[in-house]
């Protein structure tokens, strides 16, 4: 047993505690290229600071979700963090409440460079449900740059997972 | 025109309010529980603004609704508080100053609790003649915010701002502890940072659209929210479900209770530092949510409910959905062996987090948290709807009130709902393969208002619907989520704890913000 563990620590062999999820051939591709990304520019690991700014909290919810054993991005090089020192990107969820703007503004601030921020969910891109509310001020990007927006309410953890990944081979 | 069990009162005076408040609810809440408290600005039907206030209890399925009017003095407009007499309306009256002005008359904390200092003084936002555009001119980002934290002075005392940004992948919420050494002696928590306007809103985008909107008040609920919308919708324009779609919807606000408990007592386990309990509880979670998408195709149990009844049939091929709920029953079993073998876990939870009875009675405490302290309240058999008065199944109650027993009590639950789920999918056999909608009705009448609720996961979830003079749009939609009424609550149950186990008792709980800001 402990043989097999070390030997799958050596080789890399992911431990599949559960059913882990299984990668389509495009998202295997798609996840390869962006690692070697990651591996250049954030040196070998891409760390995730997600800020609620007003969701209903579904978002987050799938964000959790990545780090469970069913999705486990974590084998990827990918991790949320708790500070923003020590983030590269925003992840950001909810329409950007009016409450939120400044705290949202402040932890954007926090990071250091290279960062970027991302829309995670229809109501960070624009609002949502929620837009022409006088509370919110209408998606992330009112309050700190965005450079991409993952559509959906919300966003499955999949379709979160590939919009990062996507959102990197893109940009560097 | 009234559904039958609200029962409407209107008192001319302030003192008869009080008075009739306080026989409804008991002294020290012993009574009736204060479902919710809400104004309404009714000046375009000539009826000036209104306070009211809704009591109800176990063993009779009726509403007792108190409307005060309320007069206009050279102030503006106010009235004679109520919380000095009946402690759980502190929050809502609170509420009710801030979004319309409505000044509570010897309220004992006269500070905000929705706008924070972006919102300059004197506005409104759900009064009538105020336009979303009023507010957001007025809305500056710039202006400081000048809360009073409640201080504690002394010597040793140290106080530790946490917030509104966690550590974790939580929503937003600012707690000022005051502690000596790791005890806290009190905590000050700020709420509201993701205040979205829903209630405003609702009265813009018209009836039907309020379900979406409804849906996504609090993430977790979304089913148990869409389904009070819509029934308080429903009951206001006369409209009685199949048969079918009653049991859809009550199985549905069950699988919904399954993966919120199965959640949350992973959660817990977060709470203490047990890898292997939270990952099995994850995982458990992600197979219920994955039916969740396989029967409604959503993962949240979004988009299936409609005004009038279900857009899918959730109760088709019942065998196939029998098996997972087999296969999920076996997996939770096993997940719960390993829990109670946990005794490190087990002792981490035992006496944190107490909870008074009589605390959670006078601040009216609702859900897992009101039941784990002694409260007897679950709208599943106090005020019956949809399919649940053709069940028979058990509420449970338990009394020490710590983070074991609210633990403890979604365990319970979640063998109930196990089961009430396998009986509704038994039965849907036996079901006729007839419409899951309601047919063509009229529309809303004119002035007329509903109430309508739901037992979430977290407690009671209720609507207070009224149209307006052309029954096209809302003229008032009043929201209560569980979490606003659990939320006050927390102060007490930690105060005495160490602040590391502040996570651990917060997740007991489980509030939602976002239900509770709005
Ligand atoms: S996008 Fe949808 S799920 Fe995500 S926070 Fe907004 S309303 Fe909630």
């Amino acid at each position: 047993m402990i043989e097999k563990i070390f030997y799958n620590i050596i080789n890399k062999k992911q431990a599949r505690p559960l059913e882990t999820l299984a990668l389509s051939a495009g998202e295997t591709e798609l996840i390869e290229e962006a690692r070697k990304k990651i591996d250049r520019v954030f040196g070998r690991s891409v760390r995730i600071r997600q800020v609620d700014a007003g969701s209903c909290n579904a978002c987050e919810w799938e964000c959790t979700a990545l780090i469970n054993p069913v999705y486990d991005v974590q084998r990827f090089g990918v991790d949320f963090v708790a500070s923003p020192r020590h983030a590269d990107i925003l992840l950001v969820t909810g329409p950007a409440s009016f409450s939120m703007a400044l705290a949202l503004k402040k932890t954007y601030l926090a990071m250091p460079e290279p960062k970027i921020v991302i829309a995670c969910g229809d109501c960070a891109a624009d609002g949502g449900v929620f837009k022409g509310s006088y509370a919110v001020t209408g998606g992330v990007d009112k309050v700190v740059p965005a450079v991409s927006r993952i559509r959906g309410c919300p966003p499955s953890p999949s379709a979160i997972m590939t919009g990062i990944m996507e959102t990197i081979r893109k940009l560097f | 025109m009234n559904p039958g069990n609200e029962l409407y009162m209107t008192v001319e005076s302030e003192d008869e309010f009080i008075r009739r408040s306080v026989e409804l609810f008991g002294r020290n809440g012993g009574r009736k529980a204060l479902r919710l408290m809400f104004a309404a600005d009714e000046r375009e039907t000539g009826a000036g603004f209104n306070v009211y206030a809704v009591f109800s209890g176990m063993g009779e399925d009726v509403f007792d609704i108190l409307r005060l009017p309320i007069r206009e003095n050279g102030r503006g407009p106010g009235y004679k508080s109520l919380t000095p007499h009946v402690p759980a309306a502190h929050w809502y009256e609170r509420e009710i100053a801030d979004m319309f002005g409505i000044i509570p008359e010897g309220h004992p904390d006269s500070r905000r609790l929705v706008l924070h200092g972006m919102y300059p003084e004197g506005i409104y936002p759900l009064r009538r003649d105020v336009s979303v555009q009023d507010i957001r001119k007025k809305i500056d980002l710039e202006r400081p915010d000048t809360y009073p934290y409640m201080k504690v002075k002394g010597e040793g005392i140290c106080e530790i701002p946490v917030g509104p940004v966690h550590a974790g992948i939580i929503e937003p919420g600012h707690f000022r502890f005051s502690a000596v050494g790791e005890t806290v002696y009190y905590l000050d928590p700020r709420l509201f940072y993701t205040h979205k306007g829903v209630e405003k809103h609702f009265e813009q985008i018209g009836f039907e659209n309020g379900v979406a909107l409804a849906e996504r008040i609090s993430g977790v609920s979304a089913f148990a929210h869409s389904t009070a919308y819509c029934s308080a919708v429903e009951r206001m324009r006369g409209i009685t479900l199949p048969v079918r779609a009653r049991a859809a919807r009550t199985f549905l606000l069950e699988l919904e209770r399954l993966y919120n408990h199965v959640g949350d007592i992973g959660n817990m386990c977060a709470g203490t530092g047990f890898a292997i309990g939270y990952a099995r509880g994850a995982s458990l979670k992600e197979r219920i949510m994955r039916l969740n998408e396989r029967l409604t195709g959503s993962r949240y149990l979004r988009g299936v409910n409609h005004i009038g009844g279900v857009s899918r049939d959730v109760l088709e091929n019942a065998e196939e959905t029998l098996a997972e709920a087999g296969k999920i029953k076996e997996e939770y079993k096993s997940f719960m062996g390993l829990i109670a073998g946990a005794i490190s876990h087990i002792e981490r939870l035992e006496n944190a987090g107490l909870l008074p009875g009589k605390i959670a009675r006078n601040l009216g405490a609702t859900g897992v948290a009101a039941r784990a302290s002694g409260i007897n309240d679950d709208l599943r058999t106090a005020h019956p709807y949809m399919y649940y008065d053709e069940l028979v199944f058990e509420t449970y109650m338990r009394t020490k009130g710590d983070v074991y027993t609210r633990m403890m009590i979604r365990a319970d639950e979640v063998g109930c709902t196990l089961a009430i789920m396998t009986t509704i999918l038994k039965r849907a056999r036996g079901f006729s393969t007839g419409p899951l909608h309601a047919g063509p009705s009229a529309g809303v009448p004119p002035l007329s208002s509903a109430l309508g609720w739901a037992e979430g996961p977290r407690g009671s979830v209720f609507y207070f619907v009224k149209s307006g003079k052309d029954g096209l749009s809302p003229l008032r939609v009043k929201v209560r989520a569980a979490s606003f009424c659990n939320w006050p609550l927390m102060p007490f149950a930690v105060q005495g704890n160490i602040i590391p186990d502040f996570p651990l008792i917060n997740k007991s709980f489980n509030l939602s913000y976002s239900g509770c800001d709005m």
